[in-house]
């Protein structure tokens, strides 16, 4: 008979009804169960004090603000709050401490500014950091400062991120006037922390304090046609705020949303289904492209060893095929009808989809001629600009651009292991370019069984402002594998895409942007060029000082030029206002170390691409380390070598984080890294939203067999999940159920010592012996805790931005080792092979403080 | 004499020059016209016993087939080859042969025999359309009907094929179930063979292979997605073709279409080439225009750039010409290797470049038609009469043709003129003198017709001072190995024998066939004007017609008035008088296209065709009289009659003036007239006789005395009462005829001339 276990730390008085102990008795949780948490250590250090997590601690601070100014009245010139604002220090010891994970969820410090800063009270003035974060959130008045500091200056920005309403996401704001007010010289937009002088005729930039006069009709009510309200313009209340551009703005007439489809139809492709499931989601997904004015142009381009192009005449029911063998010198085999117009060649176009598969039935080929393919694609959509989206399952060995299955294993762990995570040959740069010039966006879809060199193919995406996706193994008769990549590529299909889009950051004079992060070219040395602007990628954007700065606070300001999918220029505009400081302490006090990490992780895999792995790995630790150095030393003033790790509060997850990036498949030290692998990861690492990025640095785990009652249920944000566990294996029990997931895939971890009851109430089967790993789709059965497992499981799908579907796999804890190595590998508190502990690699930063 | 040279004709299809041989090289080259013969291998014999087994050879080096001028030895079962000597055993299954029960092939009516092979040919006759789509929508409609109506005139076995090109050229496949579907390649580019292969999915190495089943066809190539019989695809390949739509890529105003003839003609040859080498097949090309773009560009895309005039030729001043006639060389000759013909069927009112693509079909002997447009009856008719069938119902058309001439040791091949190229055969009957196609006795010819004539020359060897013995015989033997319509082989032989003379001897002259001497000479002519368009060749030709005259007339020397010819050259000059001023010799009144298209027609054609392109017949038709032939000449223009012109590529209806007022004036169809009624009808009705098999169809012109369309016959009319003559010569009644302003000689000053020269007398 199994003991009775209390179980400790959890308030939870109610536990799960209904699992009787199968001895009989009195239960709470599931039988068998160990203790399920350690107790927390006694308090000590830093976790005294320390503050409530930062829920509305931005928002007191803004309604400070709004009691601070002046309504409709504008703000005296001088007027700015002469208070320093300091960000509470506290300072926290890491060592011994488990991480409270939580904190991963909690808002960068805020934006201290003067109270008067901002022209209006609006609580809208500041973005929301998924639009755009700071690396610290005080500005250091001087580069000798900053470099003092140790700390990394860098903007972090998802211009284009996507609106949840269910989030509570608001839609931008969109100023239809036409009236745009820009500084004649720098070329800012008018934003909340302007001033306006000369009794408000006008107004003084906050960029380079010019003084520009007000828009004539800035004042007036183009619709109702009377004098309006000046304070209550969008572009004075909200940092995010989307200007409707007049023709100004436009090199040509706004272009209509163009997609090229370049599906490999080779062998393999055929045999997976990736053909068959490709062309139903492009048939299911032809009212949901963005065609809002029927505008929307079309073309398919199958591939194998030549291409196939379809010509799609208006108004014909049935498409007729043209192949072009000539795969050095491509050409288009027809002037017009192979990009259509959606609507007009509908007809054509649903007739081809539904038999593309069964077209290519008997093809016996082996690779395709994919870079062929997309220079066919270029040189037909390039006049227009738009989307290439390349889905291929075989290695593109034939054509331009081809490559071999270099993915040599001798060479992992080695310094030359680089070389395969980056592109094979110029093709896909120059190509990139030649994309990039002509407005056109390419996205990858990978579905290779084997070796398909994902380092080149990226490459395309990589500088065209596009995403790549990885299906490894893809096969359609497993329905998991079906519906995750239909499910993403229809997201992505119904996407609503910015075209033609530029991106230039502007900042107070002195601050310099020094280096770029991110899918886009860039092309001049501060214009970033974005053929189509996907929804929530990510940009990092490195600043420096090139002039001390003279004022109380800077103001950066992000403007996104493009052209929406329903053409109309448009451009939107982030603005945030940060304080000044001089000190140190501040500086660390206000780093945010979501933001920081965002840029590590750049760096890292910049590095790892330029140098070694060992080299990206070792400039997170060594970043760390140098930052965690200067704390102690200019800012907790203790001398000499310690026990403890001091590090502010406010970063005290970032040796957590940079731990678990060290340890991500993208840099992780081993020499069974399957090169496509990792090279897919430094896609994600290098365009993830920064909540994103943490959960796929730093997975959540969860206990479900055990969880407090109210979780699985629909609470007032929708469903309540666990609470996060530390990425732990201790936190793993022989009898329970966990899920662990990064964003990417989700595991669920059955323990051998399940009992029927538990695997009978979620996988309607009889024991754990009749249970099978691997991707899995959860039964929905009738009770409550198969209902709560597959809320959970459905929310942790829809918890972030992003079109990814992850995979849920189920993993028995006692077979499947490749598996279950997988999914232990993502517990990155662990020891793993040659691969330190959080505990150990606590002790490596700190000896490295420590000077030793 | 000359009802034995036809007669001949009909048995054996041959027509010599000479009929009696000068027994000395040295009297055989005094002859002046060459020991020659217009053979036609596949000469209609209804009356031909069906062979059905394989013929007899020759065991010794020279292969000669067993004949009727074969000695035999009944009972030692032995025969002996005439042109070896080779003692050769019969074979065991003719151990019945007597005296009495011979085989057909030695029974002397049988000089001309077919044998059935026993191997039939692998794959059915192939026919690959190659279709210009830069053409009107009214052209590519006509187009498409006529093209759909052939399908139904082939073997429902025959492989079929379509290319279509305009500034791409694409390769319909025809197997594909799921969409129309064509393999597109660039208009501009000059593929490589390999690449073409390799692009249509025909390297073997680039398909699975196939163990190979003994007993079995050949396995089903990766052609024949592109190549498949048209009882399988006619559906298919029906709606394929009536969906053709014209070249979709834009034409600006100043320029012509981009038009890729020259990349659809190579992707055609190497789908052939690569996949079906050396088997019967025919490229048919449809020109709506010239290339003007890509290898073998005729003309470039500019309309202001005027396609190339033979005084543009003639003053080297052509840009594309060169280039784009050594292009589409290298192409015939990849094709005729393979076996595979190709024809040219241009419609257009301009020229398409046919001077530079006429190797094509001179190289595979394939057809080439002219017409002004696809809508014409010229250009269907002609191409549909082309898959006329015979009483079998098999296409009246031999494939992948091999032509093989032996002769008998003093006689060797000079050469062939005729739409064929050389198979390299070095045979102890090669002589050294070279004329038309030499230095080999066999040829390929691609394509053959009924009507298929090939000039072969030959000289006599002999060591000096020791000509052939008197009487004794010279064989010749003609072996034609071809694939028939119906997938067999077939292998017709002509053994024909003549006997030699000493020189001097008047069986020589007797045995001369003036008819086909002319258009031996005239075939002589043609080629090497071919190589080189001057006077040179007008000049070559008097001069052997005045060493002929001076030989065989009767005359004393220096008095033109005694010159007195045979009956059986009598004519002679008279054709070499028509032959001078013909549009196959005299290119300046004709566009290249013309002439290249009025050479090769010439060039294949019988005795008797040739000889009306030459000097064309004209007929006469009036009151009293019976319509009777009357002189090429302007004489014969008379108000009361009607005229009927053969030029054989125009038939005209010439109307005299009076006639054609009463025939303005409808009295025709008055009562009272019927006379009138007759006498129009009556060469309408023979002109369409004339038209019953003709190929290609002639152009049809009705005209009236004084309209614009004479011009037609007046070019043809010997100008005895040109605007310089007045009327003072040969118009036997007075005051008849219509003078002609021209300043060529009329016949009877060429005559003059003539006798003058031939007798040695000085010319005036
Ligand atoms: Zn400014
Ligand atoms: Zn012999």
């Amino acid at each position: 008979m199994a003991p009775q276990f209390f179980t400790p730390g959890i308030q939870d008085n109610t536990p799960h009804q209904g699992y009787p102990q199968q001895a009989g008795g009195p239960q709470q949780g599931y039988p068998g169960q160990q203790p399920q948490q350690q107790p927390l250590p006694p308090q000590q250090g830093g976790w005294q004090g320390q503050p409530p997590l930062q829920q509305g601690g931005g928002m007191d601070q803004m309604a400070n603000q709004f009691q601070q100014m002046n309504m409709g009245q504008q703000p005296p010139n001088q007027a700015y709050g002469n208070q320093k604002q300091m960000h509470s220090m506290q300072t926290v010891n890491l060592i011994g401490m488990q991480p409270d994970v939580r904190g991963l969820e909690a808002p960068p410090p805020p934006f201290l500014i003067p109270q008067n800063a901002a022209v209006t009270q609006s609580p809208h003035s500041q973005p929301d950091p998924s639009y755009q974060r700071c690396t610290i959130t005080s500005m250091p008045t001087t580069q000798s400062l900053l470099n003092k500091s140790k700390l990394p200056l860098a903007l972090v920005i998802a211009p284009y991120r996507s609106i949840r309403p269910s989030d509570g996401d608001m839609e931008v704001p969109v100023v239809e006037d036409s009236v745009i007010a820009r500084c004649r010289r720098c070329r800012a937009y008018i934003n909340p922390f302007v001033t306006f002088i000369e009794g408000g005729n006008r107004w003084k930039c906050c960029m380079c304090g010019l003084s520009n006069e007000v828009p004539q009709l800035f004042d007036w009510d183009q619709r109702e046609g009377k004098p309006a309200d000046r304070w209550s313009r969008k572009e004075l209340n909200h940092a995010v705020v989307e200007f409707i551009a007049p023709t100004e703005y436009m090199v040509r007439p706004p272009q209509p949303p163009v997609y090229a489809f370049c599906i490999d139809v080779s062998q393999q492709a055929i045999q997976s289904g990736m053909v068959a499931t490709a062309a139903r989601t492009i048939l299911e997904s032809l009212d949901t492209i963005p065609n809002a004015d029927k505008r929307t142009k079309v073309a398919i381009i199958a591939v194998s060893s030549s291409l196939h192009f379809f010509s799609l005449t208006p108004g014909a029911t049935e498409a007729s095929m043209l192949v072009v063998s000539d795969l050095t010198d491509v050409f288009l085999p027809k002037p017009s009808d192979i990009l259509v117009n959606l609507d007009e060649s509908r007809a054509a176009l649903e007739s081809l989809l539904g038999r593309l598969s069964d077209m290519f039935a008997d093809s016996h080929v082996v690779g395709t001629a994919m870079g062929s393919a997309l220079t066919a694609a270029h040189q037909l959509i390039g006049k227009y600009g738009g989307k290439i989206i390349a889905l291929t399952a075989s290695l593109p060995t034939i054509g331009e651009g081809a490559l071999k299955a270099r993915d040599d294993p001798k060479l992992l762990g080695t310094n030359k292991e680089s070389t395969l995570l980056n592109a094979a040959n110029s093709f896909y740069k120059s190509f990139a370019i030649e994309c990039s010039k002509q407005q056109v966006t390419v996205d990858m879809f990978l579905f290779s069984s084997s070796y398909t060199d994902v380092a080149s193919l990226s490459c395309l995406p990589r500088y065209t402002a596009g995403q790549t996706y990885l299906y490894p193994g893809f096969n359609a008769s497993k329905p998991e594998d079906a519906i995750k990549f239909a499910t993403e590529f229809g997201k992505l299909l119904a996407m609503p895409i910015g075209l033609e889009a530029v991106i230039r950051v502007r900042a107070t004079r002195g601050i310099r942007l020094s280096a770029f992060h991110g899918n886009f070219f860039t092309r001049s040395t501060d214009l970033l060029a974005l053929p189509t602007v996907s929804q929530d990628q990510n940009y990092v954007i490195e600043l420096q000082l090139e002039d001390d700065l003279k004022g109380p606070f800077v103001v950066i300001q992000t403007a996104v030029l493009h052209t929406t999918c329903y053409g109309e220029r448009r451009i939107r505009v982030i603005t945030h206002a940060m304080p000044v400081t001089d000190s140190i302490a501040e500086l660390y006090a206000s780093a945010d170390q979501v933001a920081i990490m965002t840029y590590l992780t750049n760096k890292a895999v910049e590095k790892a691409m330029s140098s070694s792995l060992e080299d990206g790995r070792n400039l997170v630790t060594n970043n760390l380390s140098t930052m965690l150095t200067v704390y102690k030393n200019q800012v907790t003033s203790a001398a000499g070598a310690s026990a403890q790790l001091a590090v502010p509060d406010n970063l005290k997850l970032l040796p957590l984080l940079a731990c678990g990036l060290v340890k991500h498949v993208g840099l992780r030290e081993g020499t069974n890294m399957s090169p496509d692998l990792r090279a897919y990861a430094h896609c994600l690492l290098t365009t993830l939203p920064s909540d994103s990025l943490v959960s796929y640095i730093h997975p959540r785990f969860y206990c479900l067999h055990n969880m407090p009652a109210e979780a699985g249920t629909i609470g007032e944000h929708g469903v309540i999940l666990p609470p996060a566990l530390n990425l732990t294996s201790e936190r793993l029990e022989r009898h329970g159920l966990f899920l662990i997931e990064d964003g990417q895939q989700m595991f669920l971890w059955v323990g051998h010592e399940a009992v029927p009851r538990l695997i009978q109430d979620v996988f309607d089967l009889p024991s754990y012996a009749e249970l099978q790993g691997g991707k899995y789709t959860l039964p929905e059965l009738d009770n409550p805790f198969s209902q709560r497992v597959n809320a959970i499981v459905a929310k942790t799908r829809e918890l972030r931005r992003g079109i990814y579907r992850p995979h849920l796999y189920v993993v028995k804890s006692d077979a499947e080792p490749a598996l279950r190595s997988w999914a232990l590998s993502l517990l990155v508190e662990d020891r793993m092979d040659k691969m330190s502990s959080y505990a150990q690699y606590l002790t490596t930063v700190k000896n490295k403080v420590n000077g030793s | 004499m000359n009802g034995n040279f036809e007669d001949v004709e009909d048995r054996d299809g041959v027509r010599f020059s000479w009929n009696a041989w000068p027994s000395s090289r040295i009297e055989a080259t005094r002859t002046v016209v060459p020991i020659s013969a217009l053979y036609t291998p596949l000469k209609e014999r209804p009356d031909l016993p069906p062979v059905m087994y394989e013929p007899v050879t020759c065991k010794g080096s020279c292969k000669a087939i067993l004949n009727p001028y074969c000695q035999i030895d009944v009972r030692g079962k032995m025969w002996i080859c005439p042109f070896c000597l080779q003692r050769n055993p019969f074979p065991p299954h003719y151990k019945d042969i007597t005296a009495t029960n011979l085989p057909a092939e030695l029974l002397p009516k049988y000089t001309t025999i077919e044998y059935t092979l026993s191997r039939g040919a692998q794959i059915p006759p192939i026919f690959l359309y190659v279709v210009d789509t830069c053409v009107d929508e009214d052209e590519l409609k006509a187009l498409r009907d006529t093209l759909v109506v052939s399908l139904s005139l082939l073997p429902p076995n025959a492989l079929v094929g379509l290319i279509t090109y305009g500034t791409m050229t694409m390769v319909h496949e025809l197997a594909y179930a799921d969409c129309p579907k064509s393999y597109v390649f660039r208009g501009s580019k000059d593929y490589q063979p390999k690449q073409i292969a390799d692009m249509l999915g025909l390297n073997p190495s680039s398909r699975p292979m196939q163990a190979p089943r003994p007993g079995q066809p050949i396995p089903a190539p990766a052609a024949s997605k592109f190549l498949m019989p048209v009882q399988a695809c006619e559906f298919q390949l029906t709606n394929i073709l009536e969906g053709l739509q014209r070249d979709p890529w834009p034409v600006e105003q100043d320029k012509r279409p981009l038009r890729c003839t020259g990349v659809a003609l190579a992707v055609a040859v190497s789908l052939l080439e690569a996949a079906f080498p050396n088997t019967g097949a025919r490229i048919m090309l449809f020109a709506g225009g010239p290339a003007t773009d890509g290898p073998g560009l005729v003309v470039g895309p500019e309309l202001r750039e005027p396609i190339r005039s033979h005084h543009d030729i003639d003053r080297d001043s052509v840009k594309h010409f060169k280039r784009a006639t050594k292009y589409y060389e290298t192409l015939s000759k990849r094709a005729s290797v393979n076996g595979h013909a190709i024809d040219v069927y241009a419609g257009c009112l301009d020229q398409v470049g046919l001077l530079e693509m006429k190797s094509l079909t001179n190289a595979t002997n394939g057809f080439m038609i002219i017409s002004d447009s696809f809508m014409t009856a010229i250009f269907k008719q002609s191409f549909l009469r082309t898959l006329g069938k015979d009483e079998q119902e098999f296409l009246k058309m031999g494939f992948n043709g091999t032509f093989e001439v032996l002769t008998t040791k003093e006689l060797k091949i000079s050469g062939v003129i005729g739409h064929v190229i050389s198979a390299n055969k070095k045979s102890s009957c090669v002589g050294e003198t070279e004329i038309g196609i030499g230095q080999t006795s066999a040829w390929k010819v691609c394509s053959l017709t009924p009507k298929t004539s090939l000039a072969t020359y030959f000289e006599v060897v002999t060591p000096a001072g020791q000509p052939v013995g008197p009487n004794q015989s010279g064989l010749i033997q003609f072996v034609t190995h071809y694939q028939h319509s119906s997938g067999q082989y077939r292998l017709r032989v002509t053994t024909v024998a003549r006997t030699f003379h000493e020189g001097g001897h008047p069986a020589i002259a007797q045995s001369f066939d003036q008819e086909a001497a002319a258009v031996l000479m005239a075939r002589i002519a043609v080629f090497k004007a071919e190589i080189d368009d001057s006077p040179d060749v007008l000049r070559w030709l008097d001069r052997m017609l005045i060493r002929l005259c001076q030989k065989f007339a009767e005359y004393r020397k220096e008095d033109p008035g005694s010159f007195q010819l045979g009956p059986n050259f009598s004519i002679y000059p008279q054709f070499m008088f028509h032959l001078r001023r013909s549009q196959f010799l005299q290119v300046f009144n004709n566009s290249p296209d013309e002439t290249a298209f009025y050479r090769h027609v010439l060039n294949d054609a019988d005795v008797n065709n040739s000889l009306i392109m030459i000097q064309p017949t004209l007929m006469s038709y009036t009151f009293d009289t019976d319509p009777h032939p009357v002189l090429l000449d302007s004489v014969s223009i008379r108000p009361d009659v009607i005229l009927l012109l053969d030029t054989f590529f125009h038939i005209l209806i010439f109307h005299g003036e009076t006639v054609a007022q009463w025939r303005k004036a409808n009295y025709h169809e008055q009562e009272g007239y019927e006379n009138f009624k007759e006498l129009l009808e009556n060469p309408i009705a023979d002109a369409q006789e004339l038209l019953e098999d003709r190929l290609p169809i002639p152009r049809y012109i009705v005209c009236d005395q004084g309209g614009s369309q004479a011009r037609f016959l007046l070019s043809k009319l010997n100008p005895s009462t040109t605007h310089m003559s007045g009327n003072s010569y040969g118009a036997a009644g007075g005051g008849g005829g219509q003078a002609i302003f021209t300043d060529d000689v009329s016949l009877q000053v060429f005559m003059e001339h003539l006798k003058r020269l031939a007798v040695g007398a000085s010319t005036s």
